[in-house]
């Protein structure tokens, strides 16, 4: 017995010895633990923006974007571009000597493909709607040059075709994709980005290794770099504890806890917005929330500022525009003016309930569901029931999950209900792009607004070649918003990324669903 | 016996045929997996197309019997989520989880089977107190909690062992004792209880009055026939090991089948989800056939009618 002790003592410890962290090791890996993975295709056709943190390794963008959003001649495959004088002809010269990974030439053939490619109806993009109605012709006068002909004159079609956008800009390999077809293509990606695709094992991890040497960022620092897709944070936070992480998500309760530990934490400022709307009608909006002193009711009715602090840790900042999303004000030039944020005001919001007719209040569904990077979203529901609760309103919570609330949302078929959503922080044709479904009444499956007048300014923006002009609308469109009352804004969020205490500065950028780790490798 | 494996495996067809039924009406109305894979902004145009390529836009009947005449084959379509053929994920998941639910049985009926005999042997000791509080944290300590508080502590403040991954064989040490922990109370009960039972029989008495050494008495005469409850049990539980370890592998980054189906059902993804339920229920019927049959074996007086 004694001996069959030591046996099992000795196989422990030599366990424990096997198991020991990796801190002791040289790191030329890198290793990024995250909570999901969202799609986990690895063909930039077939998912938009939300798997852009691992693609934008693989892949380079026919137009760059600094970390924090600015269009980059230094970061893209288009070294420099410019438009004809009506704005219909955009031309995109490329970068020489660029080559995929496979060891082929990237020409401006390879560009046509992949928006082509990005534009067919087999993809699933963002913008792969916006891009075929403006589209008319993709020219290839030299492999280093590109020439886009548009149905109608816009300024919008760089972005559209960048980094800070969806997946629509990210270049691919024609003869490969041609000679092995979509499913090899999507099994084995080709790029011409900073790492190549080693190895992919679905709902665990992505490998990938570094070029000898890239044209954006030279020789990578990593040789390897994997993102693990560990859903449950505890584990997150002990992987980068035992060194077995270098950047993970992690929640906002637990920054503070981290940070006494010694782990920076960077906080991407303002990522998303939580933002409430009512869903429309058949016919657009229906009463109660069709009369907008109510509208207005229920936004006074909410302390911003006690979510931010007890549901958010302290990491959020009270919002005041519906859909305004934060990083394209400046671009625009719009400010939120003190009077445009919404006080805590409950009297205030009884009486514009009375003066509607509603004062004893009424009755509304409101669906309490969690999302990706959102998982205080059953608690926030719960939060502002309460407050609603104080003027009147009650609020009938409906635990589901986002699909369920989605069908119900396109489907218009819970006409009043709420919703809600952490809508990703974006620059200011993001925002209009969001805009032109959420608050455009043609779009019909999507719009939560229905105001004739949003519609028109929405609908000219995309005409507009004066970027002057297209700002005052941005402005006009975001000073309507708020006026009308069209949603619920009730904060900014911040979202952190704690990494290992080695890694030295890292900057998460402010570009949507983009954690700029191939910045990282910059040596 | 021959006929009795037909009539089980009849049973188990129809039993597939009628789940396949379920799982294909109830996957599709939990909702639409288009408002997982595209974008908040797609238009009515984009759900058009993404629904016509994927095939959805097709009548439930028909997506019924494509679905079956292929599974049949094997191939059980394209996941929606990853866009890849599901059975080259069943392929990577499910031996991940057999591993998995094999060194957590292995585990469980190492620490179980000597532990279940002492305690009933030495019935009121110390002994039989600790096997007593072993089975009771095992069936009452809730599963996410013991896989949180092992993540937490010994892998993440005291980094004695991985914390996720499928990479060494450290890293099944934790997920494995999570997942086996409450195997071990039950066959450690069961094992208890049936030798209680067998130790105070006429023909253990018999045997030690002829002077049979105690350890044969115990391990050999004893320990064969109070068996029989535990073969049931580690069978079932083995089938229910691989197949139901959502909570472990989600907490330990395992990539198994338990992952494969939780990721198919938040994003409604039909062909995993059925894949994964008519393969887990396949492995179930198989599994508990084998027990049936496993019977015979062990104890030759059992004879089956059909």
């Amino acid at each position: 017995m004694k001996s069959t002790t030591r046996i099992i003592v000795t196989s422990l410890l030599l366990l424990i010895a096997v198991a020991s962290p990796a801190w002791a090791q040289a790191k030329s890996e890198l290793t990024v633990a995250l909570s999901s993975f969202s799609a986990e295709t690895l063909d930039p056709a077939l998912q938009g923006h939300n798997v852009k943190y691992y693609l934008s390794l693989m892949f380079d963008y026919l137009v760059g974007v600094t970390p924090d959003g600015q269009p980059s001649q230094a970061g893209g495959l288009a070294s420099k571009w410019e438009s004809s004088a009506d704005h219909r002809r955009w031309t995109f010269h490329l970068r020489k000597g660029v080559k995929f990974h496979d060891g082929s030439d990237m020409t401006s053939e390879d560009v046509k493909f992949s928006l082509q490619r990005a534009m067919s109806k087999r993809s699933t993009t963002g913008y792969a709607g916006p891009l075929r109605t403006l589209i008319a012709d993709i020219e290839t006068p030299a492999p280093d040059r590109v020439v886009i002909v548009l149905k109608e004159s816009t300024l919008i079609i760089p972005t559209y075709l960048s980094r800070s956008l969806s997946t629509e800009g990210m270049v691919l390999p024609k003869k490969y994709i041609e000679a092995n077809g979509d499913d090899v293509f999507a099994r084995k990606p080709v790029g011409t980005g900073p790492y190549k695709f080693v190895e992919q094992v679905v709902g665990s991890h992505i490998k990938m290794t570094a070029v000898d040497n890239h044209w954006r960022i030279g020789v990578p620092k990593y040789k390897n770099v994997t993102f693990k897709l560990v859903p449950e944070e505890t584990t997150r936070i002990a992987l980068l504890r035992r060194g077995e992480a270098d950047v993970a998500d992690v929640s906002r309760e637990r920054v503070k806890e981290l940070e006494k530990e010694g782990f920076p934490v960077h906080m991407r400022r303002e990522e998303a917005i939580i933002h409430m709307w009512w869903i429309l009608g058949p016919e657009g909006r229906t009463p109660p929330t069709k009369d907008k002193r109510v509208r207005e009711a229920l936004n006074l009715a909410i302390d911003r500022a006690e979510i931010a602090q007890s549901i958010f840790g302290g990491y959020a900042e009270p919002a005041a525009i519906p859909m305004g999303l934060s990083w394209a004000f400046k671009e625009v030039g719009f400010k939120v003016t003190p009077e445009m944020a919404y006080p805590y005001d409950v009297a205030r919001a009884k009486k514009l309930l009375a003066d509607a007719g509603y004062a004893g209040g009424f009755t509304q569904d409101v669906y309490a569901f969690q999302l990706p990077g959102f998982a205080e979203g059953k608690s926030f529901a719960e939060a502002v029931a309460g407050y609603w609760e104080k003027i009147g309103v009650k609020s009938k919570l409906i635990p589901v999950d986002y699909p369920a609330f989605r069908k119900q949302w396109v489907d218009r078929k819970a006409p009043g209900a709420v919703g809600y959503y952490n809508i990703a922080n974006r620059d200011w044709i993001g925002t209009y792009a969001l805009l032109e479904k959420q608050a455009y009444t043609p779009s019909k499956l999507n719009d939560t607004v229905n105001d004739p007048e949003i519609d028109g300014m929405i609908a000219q923006v995309m005409r507009q070649t004066d970027r002057e002009k297209i700002n005052a609308l941005m402005r006009n469109i975001y000073t309507r918003m708020r006026s009308e009352h069209h949603g619920v804004p009730v904060v900014y969020v911040h979202s952190p990324y704690a990494t290992s205490k080695t890694l030295g500065k890292y900057n998460p950028g402010a570009v949507m669903y983009d954690l700029f780790i191939d910045e990282l490798a910059r040596k | 016996m021959l006929r009795f494996v037909l009539f089980r495996l009849l049973q188990s067809l129809v039993a597939l045929a009628i789940l396949s039924v379920v799982v294909f009406v109830l996957a599709r109305a939990t909702g639409d997996p288009l408002h997982m894979i595209l974008p908040m902004n797609a238009s009515e145009e984009d759900y058009a197309n993404a629904r016509k390529y994927l095939g959805l836009d097709r009548p439930y009947v028909e997506q019924y019997f494509s679905f079956v005449g292929r599974a049949v084959t094997g191939d059980f379509g394209t996941s929606i989520r990853a866009r890849r053929p599901v059975i080259e994920l069943l392929r990577e998941r499910l031996p991940n989880s057999l591993k998995l639910a094999a060194f957590a049985m292995g585990a469980s009926l190492a620490i179980a089977f000597p532990l279940g005999v002492m305690a009933a042997v030495k019935k009121g000791t110390g002994v039989d107190r600790a096997a007593q509080i072993v089975a009771v944290l095992g069936q009452s300590l809730p599963t996410f909690w013991v896989a949180i508080v092992l993540v937490e502590f010994v892998a993440g403040r005291w980094q004695w062992l991985p914390a996720g991954g499928a990479d060494s064989l450290a890293s099944y040490v934790l997920p494995g004792l999570t997942l086996g922990w409450f195997v071990v109370a039950g066959m450690m009960r069961l094992l208890r209880s049936g030798m209680l039972e067998v130790l105070d029989s006429e023909y253990v008495k018999l045997a030690r009055l002829k002077g049979v050494a105690e350890r044969k008495v115990v391990w050999v005469h004893a320990l064969k026939n109070a068996l029989i409850p535990v073969v049931t049990f580690a069978g079932i539980y083995f089938a229910i090991l691989v197949t139901t370890a959502i909570v472990v592998e989600t907490v330990f980054a395992w990539p198994g089948l338990g992952r494969l189906a939780y990721d198919g059902i938040t994003s409604r993804d039909f062909p995993v989800i059925q894949a994964v339920v008519l393969t887990t229920a396949t492995i179930v019927a198989a599994v508990n056939l084998g027990v049936d049959c496993l019977y015979a074996v062990i104890d030759p007086r059992i004879r089956y009618s059909r």
